[in-house]
């Protein structure tokens, strides 16, 4: 009679992991980071306390603190030395990061929020 | 009439428009001057408009700088971001204050209650930030700051002074996440200092549920992160008598917005027989919000005296009256009254 540890772990199912970005975590006192595309990764949006600040309408009156998250989205096929180049570069540029997470398409859906 | 205020009025979907109608007919007819703006939200303008929050009504809160909002429907797992989650990110509207106070004619099992209950509205695990960091584990960044932290308790502190309140307890489970409810308890702290006449202490939250259901008249204001915060706000509605009475308000620092904290109901959509006490109430909520005392009064009077005769009341409450006819019944007794 398997546990019921064991009929969980059993039930994992094989899923189709592609890199297609990376979440930056940028440390700032200058406002609201802007950034060139860097090789295969472009910016599409940054949010600060999980509130989009670029593009578009930010309010007058949104708190806002010295920690940003960067999404950067390929564009094209990476892998994860891209990734390395892609902190590297980032690093040399000036900017100063806490945390990256990589991103994930699993089965082709998204395995990662939108900022609102 | 006094001076003319212009209200954002968004009936939101299912029952809201009926409603906020019947919530209109009685705001209008305590003689405050209001000029009604009709904006959209929520499925509908998916649909009409595609988006959930069109730019129109964000213009309309930014101009205006106050609304009243009936329910909407979050839709799950759809990938559409909540359009209430996304109003109070748009306007910074870290305040979620949600008073639980008995309603005299509703009888419940208790002597009193009457708790403010400050939510944190903008972070915590509402940032929206959540990653599957492997194909078999999912992760969601608890985000918590020192500024978000300190305005909320800072904003409690206030309103109790302002409003004669004389405890303000600090909700948390810093025991277990030290870093950040830590965060969040020594950003209290730091601002209880400023209100010495105030008591201020703090409760651990599975401790605080415990002590609501066995004897919720000890609480006074409680500052919530804003998980725990979602979760005692409804707790704290359920011991005065369910959401259909339950006000709630979403506050900034220059942009208010009111709003029942129910779900749309859109089963009995159209067929007037909602409670809309819950929004009324948040009217209410508005009129005090607007200094206009009176008229907050007056319906609030209004209101009591109708529940407690109980002949004009909707079904929920055991009577048979339509959400239009407990309006008027509750227009009428302000006439009477006048």
């Amino acid at each position: 009679m398997p546990t019921f540890t064991e009929t969980a772990k059993a039930t994992k199912k094989k899923r189709d992991i592609k890199l297609v970005g990376v979440d930056m975590y940028i440390i700032t006192d200058k406002g609201i980071p802007k950034f060139d595309d860097i090789g295969p990764f472009k910016c599409e949006f940054i949010s600060n306390r999980g509130t989009k600040v670029w593009p578009g309408f930010v309010s007058p009156d949104l708190l806002m603190v010295n920690w940003y998250r960067c999404r950067f989205m390929a564009t094209k096929d990476v892998k994860d030395a891209d990734v390395n180049s892609f902190l590297d570069t980032l690093t040399r540029n000036g900017w100063w990061w806490s945390a990256v997470q990589k991103l994930w398409n699993y089965d082709g859906e998204a395995g990662f929020s939108k900022a609102y | 009439m006094g001076k003319q205020h212009v209200v954002t009025m968004i009936p939101g979907e299912g029952t809201g428009p009926e409603i906020c109608e019947a919530v209109r007919t009685v705001i209008d007819a305590s003689g405050v001057n209001i000029k009604w703006e009709y904006e959209d939200i929520g499925l509908d303008c998916l649909e009409k408009h595609g988006t959930l929050l069109p730019d129109k009504t964000i213009q309309s809160i930014a101009k205006n700088k106050v609304a009243l909002k009936g329910p909407t429907t979050t839709p799950v797992g759809t990938g559409h971001k909540s359009a209430n989650v996304t109003l109070r990110k748009v306007f910074d509207l870290y305040a979620n204050v949600r008073p639980a106070k008995l309603i005299p004619v509703l009888k419940r099992p208790w002597d009193k209650i009457d708790i403010i209950n400050f939510r944190e509205n903008t972070e915590d695990c509402y940032a929206a930030i959540e990653h599957m960091v492997s194909d078999e584990v999912a992760q969601c960044l608890k985000v918590i700051t020192w500024p978000g932290s300190y305005r909320i308790a800072d904003f409690a502190f206030k309103w109790a002074k302002e409003n004669g309140r004389k405890k303000v307890y600090c909700v948390h489970k810093a025991n277990i996440m030290k870093m950040t409810d830590g965060l969040f308890l020594d950003a209290f702290r730091e601002v209880a200092k400023k209100y010495p006449d105030i008591e201020s202490g703090d409760v651990i939250v599975d401790n605080c549920c415990m002590q609501l259901v066995k004897n919720p008249g000890q609480f006074d204001c409680l500052v919530l992160p804003n998980l725990y915060g979602d979760i005692l706000t409804d707790l704290c509605a359920g011991l005065v008598g369910g959401l259909g009475f339950a006000p709630g308000a979403n506050v900034g620092d220059n942009c208010a917005i009111f709003e029942a904290v129910h779900g749309s109901a859109p089963k009995y959509a159209g067929q007037k027989k909602v409670n809309p006490s819950a929004v009324l109430v948040s009217g209410i909520m508005m009129l005090r919000w607007l200094k206009e005392t009176e008229a907050a009064d007056r319906i609030q009077e209004a209101m009591f005296a109708v529940l407690d005769e109980r002949k004009h009341v909707t079904y929920d409450v055991g009577g048979t009256a339509k959400t239009d006819e407990y309006a008027k019944a509750i227009v009428d007794k302000m006439l009477v009254k006048v």
